[in-house]
């Protein structure tokens, strides 16, 4: 196998998916592009007239924001904790979706904060954040995390950029000038040599075991925030494991809808195929079944020791949020469940069809564990107006909310035009080492 | 000779009348002229607050209040505001038995640090423990809690402790996160959403003791009046109370007084079983209740305030059987 | 005749539009109101004189309105046989409130029982008719002895009279307070009948004082026909040991916070961020080779060219 003329043919393969842009990308990416800018004006809305625009008063102090920022900073932290895990792995399936996983890593960490940010009510005042740390606040402390996981989930990302930006540099000569520039700056010279391939291996394998660990580690910062205070419902032992448990599921869920849309939308159903499928399929009832347990064991020991606190927050649970509880803990559970142990259900649609149902009743379990609890708190709300009683989402936190899914859409379009989503060198280092193996069973063999 | 006479007569008349005119004129316009200087004799920066008093003339004139955070000889920027006053412990009682819901304790706090009509630093809430239980009106300051939840949670160190006891909240730090509002377990917090003129005031700079003027985006609650008690005067809430129902002194005294009885601390709370709310919770509280034992009128006394307010308890049982009796 | 009664009509028009209707309306809001003119006096615990008069507007039909007359003028005066003398003038303040101070070495003129007569008298004006009031009070004096005997902390108290021999008389029986000195209030410790002018008690062992242990002990007589309001201090360091506020330092609440969590943040904190250098310096090592290998290839091929 010559590498050279292999590289070129993936390279030709690959740039019409970066390059042209069809109709429906474009249309597409302008609708999102709308989305986005009435996000804006909501965003602008708020920051001259103040929070009073959201839906959040005195008892319901965090709403739909904190539920956004949760929800993205666990596709975030799922996403590094997968892409490290599939890093050990030598099969060469993982390839194919070794580099969705990164990028759903990064966008949703870069994201996930920005929600925070508008949760925050004096934006000019954010660099006190970093001059008079309190270094006992939990909030500290998740900065701290976010601000470095981020950082090293950018360096791990780009480090399985560069080698696909050093085939694109040598084989760019159709494509547009910028383009060549930009390869050959972020190629930093890789020539796929013997020495700083196992150079780029060695840093990419101690990187991606410190993703892991700052994964597990920045997610249960995030989940102390809650389990650290006193309030009935947030102050449980198992927080932290159950975050990164939602956390996972949600994150594979992610992953499935993603690779089912890059599949159809850029035909790359050589690359990503059922076998794909069936095994995040997998992982995905795991995490089912493992979130359904720490979720009824939640509930039920709060049930069954009937604290009064317990008891009233249980009965907001099932009373004004019944059929958001139902759809998150009961139906995000056992459907998932249904649909993927069974080997007959087991297509891609279904499975995608799973991944959705899994996405929406987790969201709505993070409501369920933010809202309801400031809703019942220790001493009786007693007040007579309703915003203050019920906390009810605005339209500027909905747009805004919806502005952050079509950024991290459309983000993940653009960089999918700078790099192929399929990583070209894996392909290659995959093919060698099937020739290898070839070689050594020939050899072995005669 | 004759008209001579008539005419220094009348001559004299008209003199007579036109001094009578010149001078009930000159004493109308004198009078109007004081009293007009009288009405500006303050000067016309105010805060707003103005008292009617009766001038030895018989005008009633409207004058402004004499400052009582005595500012600027007494004020305390954010930073001092972070040292206590040396050598106490403040601590509250608030004695249940007597409270009838007469809210005078939240409408002079409200008055004194610029609220409005549903902002409350002092909430008066009427809880009822259980179905048998006796309901009872519970006003309820910031605890300003000896281990307290919202100051361990702060990440830019808004809010801090003192030495003297008194968590307080500096408006120049705060940068709105409300991690604190959601870590009370006591819900003494607030949050100002959205902008409001009274923010615009410059009459005084802004001190964490006086809690004015507030700002956009911020928190605020209960702060024990600490520029009163540079002064050596008892909080709003406790001056006004018309029973007697809250108690506030300095621990390391052990004295405790609600303006009219002042009392030895650790008596009080020994002889009448005073308690701290949610104990459990090992937050440390500064403000004790003495039970609701051997009330001095009955319950239904509370209920003459608004509907709006009577509104708020419907959740009550005890409040629920009123209105189903019909007595509400 | 005509023309008087137009003349006078005229004038009579003239003055009715000169005169303020604000102070017609005001002068009938004054007769709704009926006034408290009260005066006390209070020997102080510097043993000056206060006193002091209060003068107060109260709404006939509403009692609860009540607003004070503020800058009368008040005269004291201290009445003999002969005359009146000016003690002082003060005006009322914004609460309604005259005050008058007036030292220790004040001398007055008594009448024959030995009291002082003092009046408190507010001229009329048009609005208001003048109010008086007079009290006639002796000089007491008050002495109070702390002493510990027989380790026990004894208060002896002793009021008295000086006739005009300055022979010390005993007071009369009378009731009075003795307290100890709060920040915002003073505490009763002793509650008393004083027969003869002498009164003792021991003192409670448990008053805590101030941070040095100082206590300040008050004698209070209260309303008292032939003596007015007396006040007398007395300072002491009966204090028990205070118990020093224990300034919590490096806990979640405090400034600084527990060691442990600096050192496991550093620690957390190196590992992560010694990896990623390691990781940047490899990247700069990978671009220096290529960079290498770049001009390798390029001398190369000029070498093949030539």
């Amino acid at each position: 196998m010559d590498v050279t003329k292999r590289k070129r043919e993936l390279v030709e393969e690959f740039s019409p998916l970066m390059s042209k842009t069809t109709k429906t990308s474009k249309i597409w990416m302008i609708f999102l592009g709308i989305v986005i800018l009435v996000g804006l004006y909501a965003f602008v809305l708020q920051f001259m007239k103040g929070h009073i625009v959201t839906g959040m008063r005195d008892n319901v102090v965090w709403g739909v924001y904190i539920i956004n920022f949760i929800f993205f900073v666990c596709l975030s932290y799922s996403g590094a904790f997968i892409g490290g895990i599939l890093h050990f792995f030598k099969t060469p399936w993982k390839n194919s979706v070794a580099r969705i996983v990164e990028i759903i890593t990064v966008l949703s960490l870069i994201i996930g904060p920005i929600f925070i940010l508008l949760c925050i009510g004096r934006l000019d005042r954010l660099h006190y954040l970093f001059m008079y740390p309190r270094i006992q606040s939990p909030i500290t402390w998740d900065i701290i995390a976010i601000m470095t996981d981020l950082i090293g989930c950018f360096i791990y990302l780009y480090l399985t950029f560069i080698p696909d930006f050093a085939i694109l540099r040598d084989n760019s000569e159709k494509m547009p000038k910028w383009r060549q520039k930009t390869y050959k700056y972020l190629a930093i010279g890789y020539q796929d040599t013997t020495s700083q391939r196992e150079r780029l291996h060695k840093i990419t394998k101690t990187m991606s075991v410190m993703i892991i660990a700052l994964a597990i580690i920045a997610y249960s910062v995030l989940a102390w925030i809650f389990s650290l205070t006193l309030q009935p419902g947030w102050n449980s032992s198992i927080f932290a494991p159950y975050f990164i448990i939602a956390g996972l599921y949600s994150g594979v869920a992610v992953i499935i809808i993603s690779m089912y849309l890059i599949r159809k939308f850029y035909n790359l159903d050589h690359y990503i195929r059922k076998v794909h499928f069936i095994g995040a399929g997998v992982i995905l009832l795991v995490m089912s079944l493992l979130y359904g347990y720490f979720t009824f064991s939640e509930y039920f020991a709060r049930w069954f020791s009937h604290k009064t606190h317990d008891v009233n927050l249980l009965d907001t649970l099932f009373t004004r949020y019944f059929w958001e509880f139902i759809f998150a803990n009961y139906i995000g559970i056992l459907v998932p469940i249904v649909i993927l142990f069974f080997k007959k259900f087991r297509t891609i649609k279904s499975i995608t069809i799973a991944a959705i149902i899994a996405v929406l009743g987790l969201w709505l379990n993070r409501y369920l564990i933010v809202v309801p609890t400031l809703e019942t708190p220790y001493l009786p709300i007693q007040d007579t107006r309703e915003e203050f009683i019920h906390y009810s989402a605005t339209w500027v936190e909905w747009s805004l909310s919806f502005a952050g899914v079509a950024a991290f859409i459309l983000f993940f379009i653009l960089i999918m035009k700078l790099v192929p989503i399929i990583p070209m060198s894996g392909i290659i280092d995959n093919e060698r080492n099937g020739k290898n193996l070839k070689e050594k069973r020939t050899n072995n063999s005669n | 000779m004759e008209n001579n006479k008539t005419k220094k007569g009348s001559t004299n008349r008209r003199n007579f009348l036109k001094l009578g005119l010149m001078s009930s004129v000159t004493a109308v316009a004198g009078t109007s002229i004081v009293s007009s200087l009288a009405a500006q004799e303050e000067p016309t920066e105010s805060t707003g607050e103005k008292v009617r008093l009766l001038t030895p003339d018989g005008k009633m004139v409207e004058v402004d209040a004499t400052n009582i955070n005595k500012y600027p000889d007494a004020h305390v920027s954010p930073a001092e505001s972070r040292k206590g006053i040396p050598n106490k412990k403040f601590v509250m009682v608030i004695d249940l038995a007597r409270c009838k819901n007469a809210r005078k304790c939240v409408e002079s706090c409200q008055k004194a640090h610029h609220l409005d009509y549903n902002e409350e630093f002092m909430k008066v809430q009427l809880i009822q423990d259980n179905e048998e239980g006796s309901p009872y009106w519970f006003p309820k300051p910031c605890f300003h809690c000896d281990e307290p939840p919202c100051v361990t949670v702060c990440p830019t160190g808004a809010t801090f402790k003192r030495d003297d006891g008194i968590v307080l909240v500096d408006n120049d730090r705060c940068i709105g996160c409300k991690f604190c509002v959601t870590s009370c377990p006591y819900s003494a917090r607030q949050f100002n959403w959205g902008h409001k003129d009274k923010f615009d005031d410059k009459s005084q700079p802004y001190s964490p003791e006086t809690s004015i003027p507030a700002t956009e985006g911020t928190v605020m609650k209960c702060d024990f009046c600490p520029d009163l008690l540079r002064q050596g005067k008892l909080p709003h809430c406790a001056k006004a109370c018309p029973m007697g129902v809250i108690y506030f002194g300095d621990k390391n005294e052990d004295i405790v007084t609600n303006g009219e009885e002042t009392v030895r601390f650790s008596e009080l709370i020994k002889e009448r079983g005073g308690y701290r709310h949610l104990e459990h919770l090992g937050t440390k509280p500064n403000v004790y209740y003495l039970p609701a034992v051997d009330r001095q009128f009955p319950l239904e006394r509370g209920f003459n305030v608004d509907e709006d307010i009577i509104e708020r308890y419907k959740d009550v049982p005890y409040v629920q059987d009123l209105k189903k009796q019909g007595k509400i | 005749m005509k023309t008087y009664f137009t003349k006078f009509s005229i004038i009579a028009i003239l003055i009715g539009l000169f005169v303020s209707t604000n102070s017609i309306a005001q002068n009938d809001e004054v007769k709704s109101y009926k006034f408290l003119y009260k005066f006390n006096t209070t020997k102080q615990e510097d043993n000056s004189r206060l006193l002091e008069v209060s003068f107060i507007a109260q709404h006939k039909k509403d009692r609860k309105n009540k607003v004070p007359v503020f800058e009368a003028e008040i005269n004291f005066y201290n009445t003999t046989d002969e005359d009146d003398i000016l003690l002082g003038t003060v005006k009322t303040d914004k609460d309604g409130f005259a005050r008058l101070i007036l030292p220790e070495s004040q001398s007055y003129i008594t009448d024959i029982d030995d009291y002082i007569n003092i009046k408190a008298v507010f001229e009329k004006t048009e609005a208001i008719k003048s109010y008086k009031r007079s009290v006639a009070i002796k000089d007491i004096f008050f002495d109070l002895q702390l002493k510990e005997i027989d380790s026990v902390k004894t208060a002896i108290f002793k009021a008295f009279t000086l006739d005009s021999l300055k022979i010390q008389v005993p007071a009369p029986e009378m009731d009075v307070v003795f307290s100890v000195g709060g920040m915002i209030s003073k505490m009763p410790i002793e509650e008393a009948t004083v027969e003869d002018g002498e009164y003792e008690f021991e003192f409670p062992t448990d008053i805590r004082g101030d941070a040095k242990g100082n206590v300040d002990v008050f004698v209070f007589l209260e309303d008292h026909d032939d003596f007015g309001n007396v006040i007398h201090k007395k300072n002491i360091n009966w204090g028990t040991s205070l118990k020093q506020n224990v300034i919590s330092e490096n806990t979640l609440w405090s400034e600084a916070a527990p060691l442990w969590m600096y050192i496991v943040l550093t620690i957390l904190l190196l590992g992560v961020w010694a990896n990623y250098i390691y990781s940047i310096i490899h990247l700069f090592k990978i671009k220096k080779e290529g960079k290498e290998l770049e001009l390798a290839t390029e001398i190369e091929i000029e070498n093949n060219q030539e």
